[in-house]
């Protein structure tokens, strides 16, 4: 189940290289990126943790798996961080909060908003946990490299 | 006033900001860029200050001349992280270069960055393909069958085409993400009502992650993070406004569909 997810979202993820045309030597790195990503979600959804702490650790693996990629064959994180992070992007949330507005249930479309608003907020969270932190350790690795943003 | 060698290497720095802005690329390395480029070329003194729709850079001979300034807007954003990526590598290969041959260094620099410029994305059928693809399986992700899958690979096609063409002829960009949104979901509907079908909310889902605004969340975030408050701030004003019109596009189709005596789900 995890597995076919994981083939579903990796050739997601490629189209998603497609549109936004990653360099094609970086294509598949991206696309696993994506992949891992969102497996992950799928893997904390499936052990019953809440759907915006999962999209959290999902957003926190893209990030970490960005940051080594992007050192490793020297390139702007953001070619992999971009990508990756999308499969995650709640639409779905964003669907249903907008069916059940149709509806004119408040309190159900409340909740569904909510729980939108926080994933995303948790995608942007995570994002921002990962670039710190691996500014952080470039900085302790090498303190001279103060400009050199990856 | 300024040599015009340093003219140069001002028109330089700033047509490599320019197509880094243009690429959907974080302010931070747009300004990051344009002052590596300068001290590349042993500018005394650079200031560079970007937003998401300008860029201002500032050069200084360091004598009794004075101070040369160029403002460039920058209309119109797209995402082509392949610039970005070149972008980069030039400016990482100048910075560590030693520049004894300043003159015709600038002449190629310039060069380099003319073609990154002009360098198309994918060609059409290519990006069709991305599109279907993320339809399609984003459909099977989120519990489509294989009938789904198939209308769903149409119907990226489809919407993003229109998309495309709507782009094409310079609307704007909000208008054009609703107008898209609003076939991908007439074209669920009927593929439900007329053709093989199964799941529409799956189907509906595949076609609007097509336009997420992945890029501009992701700025956002990195944006504020690197201090640019401005340009964050813009960009995540700009992730929501596109998120409320692919809402809305999507939910106008829908709510007609219910009107004309159709049934949801």
């Amino acid at each position: 189940m995890i597995l076919l997810q994981f083939i579903y979202s990796f050739f997601a993820t490629f189209g998603f290289c497609l549109i936004f045309h990653v360099p094609f030597r970086h294509i598949v790195p991206a696309s696993l990126i994506g992949a891992f990503g969102w497996a992950a979600y799928q893997y904390l959804l499936w052990l019953d943790v809440s759907a915006v702490l999962a999209c959290f650790m999902g957003a926190c693996v893209v990030g970490v798996l960005s940051e080594i990629f992007c050192r490793l064959f020297k390139e702007a994180s953001l070619i992999f961080i971009i990508p990756g992070i999308l499969p995650l992007v709640p639409g779905a949330g964003m669907y249903n909060t907008m069916l059940s507005l149709m509806t004119e249930d408040m309190l159900v479309t409340s909740k569904i908003a909510t729980e939108t608003l926080l994933m995303a907020g948790g995608i942007a969270m995570a994002i921002l946990l990962v670039s710190s932190i691996s500014r952080m350790i470039t900085y302790i690795v090498v303190p001279s490299d103060t400009g050199d943003h990856q | 006033m300024i040599n015009p060698l340093q003219k140069k290497i001002l028109m330089l720095a700033l047509l490599a900001g320019e197509i880094l802005l243009k690429s959907g690329s974080e302010i931070y390395r747009v300004e990051d860029t344009v002052i590596k480029l300068c001290k590349a070329f042993r500018i005394p003194y650079a200031e560079v200050f970007a937003t998401t729709t300008g860029i201002f850079i500032s050069l200084d001979s360091g004598d009794e001349a004075l101070p040369h300034t160029l403002i460039r807007r920058i209309k119109g954003t797209g995402t082509d992280l392949a610039k970005i990526s070149a972008i980069n590598s030039i400016s990482r290969e100048l910075a560590f270069s030693d520049t004894e041959e300043t003159g015709s260094l600038i002449e190629e620099s310039i060069r380099r960055l003319e073609a990154i410029r002009q360098a198309p994305p994918y060609r059409l059928p290519v990006q069709m393909l991305g599109a279907a693809m993320i339809a399609s399986f984003f459909t099977l992700m989120l519990g489509g069958v294989w009938q789904d899958f198939a209308c769903a690979l149409l119907i990226g096609v489809c919407s993003y085409g229109f998309s495309l063409f709507l782009q094409h002829i310079k609307l704007n960009p909000y208008i054009r993400y609703f107008m898209a949104c609003a076939l991908t979901a007439f074209l669920s509907i009927l593929a439900l009502r007329f053709g093989p079908g199964e799941n529409l909310n799956a189907i509906i889902i595949g076609g609007i992650m097509i336009f997420l605004p992945g890029l501009a969340i992701t700025n956002a975030v990195r944006d504020s993070l690197a201090g640019d408050l401005l340009a964050g701030s813009a960009r995540a004003l700009d992730a929501a406004l596109i998120a409320a019109t692919i809402a809305a596009g999507v939910g106008m189709v829908l709510a007609l569909w219910v009107l004309a005596g159709g049934v949801l789900r």
